[in-house]
């Protein structure tokens, strides 16, 4: 069971800045919504209105005891970084939920982290023996594409001119089938790669120059690549699309090594985007945004949303306007998709590039995880979970910003959505796993 | 108290938790990285190291192109997992080379792999002795020896 040695402190004592992190905000909300001017003792919070985020802080305590039995070498950052981002997320919910007119969006979200937890510690318990994720590869591609085709046919209301979600009822809420099918390419991917690296890497026919990879071992890649993409295409869920195939160059690069693969691919990727560009309105529609937004007729049309995101962004300044007290219902999908914006105006600049370091250490510890690793399976899914993190939150965070063409992808364990906190749990959970592999 | 400063006492405290975490965790980052630096990748820890291998080209294997290997009194190099220095490659065999540090000099021996091991592109067929600045080449991938 647990020793002293083996205890996690570090991350114990990481997780303390969490928990009064979300104490202090909720009695901040508290404080806001009661509308005195003047604070006693008696204004201050009780014990019962902290009880949904005490509920939180217990949850995260339960993880870390089980990841001290299960895992009490692994990775002490990776729970901590997450948790905090979950916080935030958490705390985001609970704020905007009654400017939303949906008061319950903070304990929904709040739940959804719980549950998070739970698959995240169960993944790690599951994988203690990492051999079935790799033996089993193509029924984990296959399940992940099964799901989605499934939503595919549910999808009803083909309409090219809209973006979409794919969603499966499922029990009382809606499940997004595509978040598990992420996590199941990457294993695929991984899987598949570590096994023929070294003929990718080697490759097969000369031409001219340039060696052509080998076609037995490029096309149940290809096969897997192409099919994800058609159903993301399908479903006009193109920011998808988008991550998958990132993912798929970034994990092509680690195992082959080889720069004009990366090339070939982006002209592909360049071929394809030129498609949707042409099929879709919508897709036109996003790329004109970023430089018509400020336009007239565009500002309060189709760029309003943009406009409104970054005049909150404006608002923020430095060091927000304190959270309660920005006025967020401007923004159109201000809880999930512009998640950005709302801590943007409520903790400024400080508090979102606090956020970007969040990010990029918990990037930082995936990497390192990869770089550790004991074995090439490993190393690839280390690194393809990692780009999954990397890659989303650089798509959202730039769309939001008009650097890019919005797409509609959430800020990973921020943004509102139960599906999302959930795969991004269960990737954790892996990660935590592989930092420190017996098998 | 005021309800306006309590809040502005409440806001850059919020904001100081987040700078707290973000560098409470550069600084376990940073502890890990020293320890890191100071245990040797590969090797056994606890016996006596006669020598290192540098990886000059990993080849097709996970390992990182500049890391240093350790050698024992005697170092297996090949694709089993029960050699000490495990080589995940095709082009390597499961018992590749051994390398035995006796005499006071490191010799290299090759365990009748497939590929074939070499030391500054010679084929070696017999044991040789290697010096620090050597290259030795297992299957695909290449390493220099240093003291």
């Amino acid at each position: 069971m647990i020793t002293r040695r083996g205890y996690r402190w570090t991350e114990m004592y990481l997780l303390l800045l969490p928990a009064a992190f979300l104490v202090l905000g909720v009695t901040q909300l508290l404080l806001i919504r009661t509308g005195h001017q003047v604070v006693t003792q008696k204004s201050l919070p009780t014990l019962d209105a902290l009880g949904p985020a005490l509920g939180l802080i217990a949850a995260f305590a339960g993880a870390h005891v089980l990841l001290c039995i299960i895992a009490p070498e692994a990775d002490q950052t990776i729970l901590p970084i997450v948790g905090m981002l979950s916080t935030i997320g958490v705390l985001m919910a609970l704020r905007l939920g009654p400017d939303l007119g949906a008061p319950e969006l903070g304990t929904k979200q709040l739940l959804w982290v719980v549950i998070g937890l739970a698959f995240c510690v169960l993944t790690v318990w599951g994988t203690r023996n990492l051999r079935w994720l790799r033996l089993y590869k193509y029924t984990w591609a296959v399940i992940g594409i099964a799901l989605v085709a499934v939503a595919l046919v549910h999808a009803h209301n083909i309409d090219f001119n809209s973006p979409s979600r794919d969603v499966l009822g499922v029990g009382p809420g809606n499940f997004q089938p595509s978040e598990l099918l992420k996590i199941c390419l990457v294993v695929f991917f991984a899987g598949y790669l570590s096994e023929n690296r070294e003929m990718l890497a080697i490759g097969g026919k000369k031409v001219g120059r340039f060696t052509l990879p080998p076609p037995k071992q490029l096309g149940p890649l290809a096969v897997m690549l192409g099919l994800s993409l058609i159903i993301f295409v399908g479903l006009r869920e193109l920011g998808l699309a988008m991550l998958v195939f990132g993912l798929f160059l970034a994990m092509l690069y680690v195992a082959s090594g080889r720069f004009d693969f990366v090339v070939a691919s982006l002209g592909l990727f360049a071929v394809g985007a030129f498609i949707c560009y042409n099929l879709f309105s919508y897709v036109r529609d996003r790329v004109a945004i970023v430089s018509t937004a400020f336009d007239p007729g565009v500002a309060t049309d189709k760029g309003y949303q943009i406009v409104q995101g970054l005049i909150a962004f404006g608002v923020g300044g430095v060091f927000g306007q304190g959270l309660g007290l920005g006025h967020p219902t401007f923004v159109p999908a201000i809880s999930t998709d512009y998640v950005a914006a709302a801590i943007g105006e409520e903790f400024g600049l400080a508090g979102l590039l606090a956020i970007l370091g969040l990010f990029l250490l918990l990037i930082y510890r995936g990497m390192r995880v990869a770089v550790l690793a004991r074995d090439s399976f490993n190393q690839l899914l280390a690194c393809g979970l990692t780009a999954v993190f990397a890659l989303q939150t650089l798509v959202i965070l730039a769309g939001n910003l008009k650097l890019m063409p919005l797409t509609g992808i959430p800020l990973p364990f921020v943004a509102y959505g139960g599906s999302s906190v959930i795969a991004n749990f269960i990737i954790v959970g892996l990660l935590i796993r592989l930092s420190k592999a017996d098998a | 108290m005021d309800l306006a400063h309590f809040l502005l006492i409440l806001r850059l405290g919020l904001v100081a938790i987040l700078y707290l975490v973000v560098l409470q965790v550069v600084a376990v980052a940073r502890r890990d990285m020293r320890r890191l630096a100071r245990t040797p990748v590969g090797g056994a820890r606890g016996r006596p190291v006669v020598g290192h291998l540098i990886v000059i080209d990993s080849g097709s294997t996970p390992l990182l192109p500049g890391s240093r290997l350790d050698l024992e009194a005697v170092t297996t190099l090949g694709r089993a997992p029960t050699n000490s220095i495990v080589l995940e490659s095709t082009f390597v065999s499961t018992e590749h080379t051994r390398i035995v540090f006796r005499d006071r000099s490191l010799w290299v021996e090759d365990l009748g792999s497939r590929n074939g091991t070499s030391v500054n592109q010679q084929p070696v067929a017999q044991p040789v002795a290697v010096r620090p600045g050597d290259v030795l080449q297992v299957g695909d991938v290449r390493f220099k020896f240093a003291v």
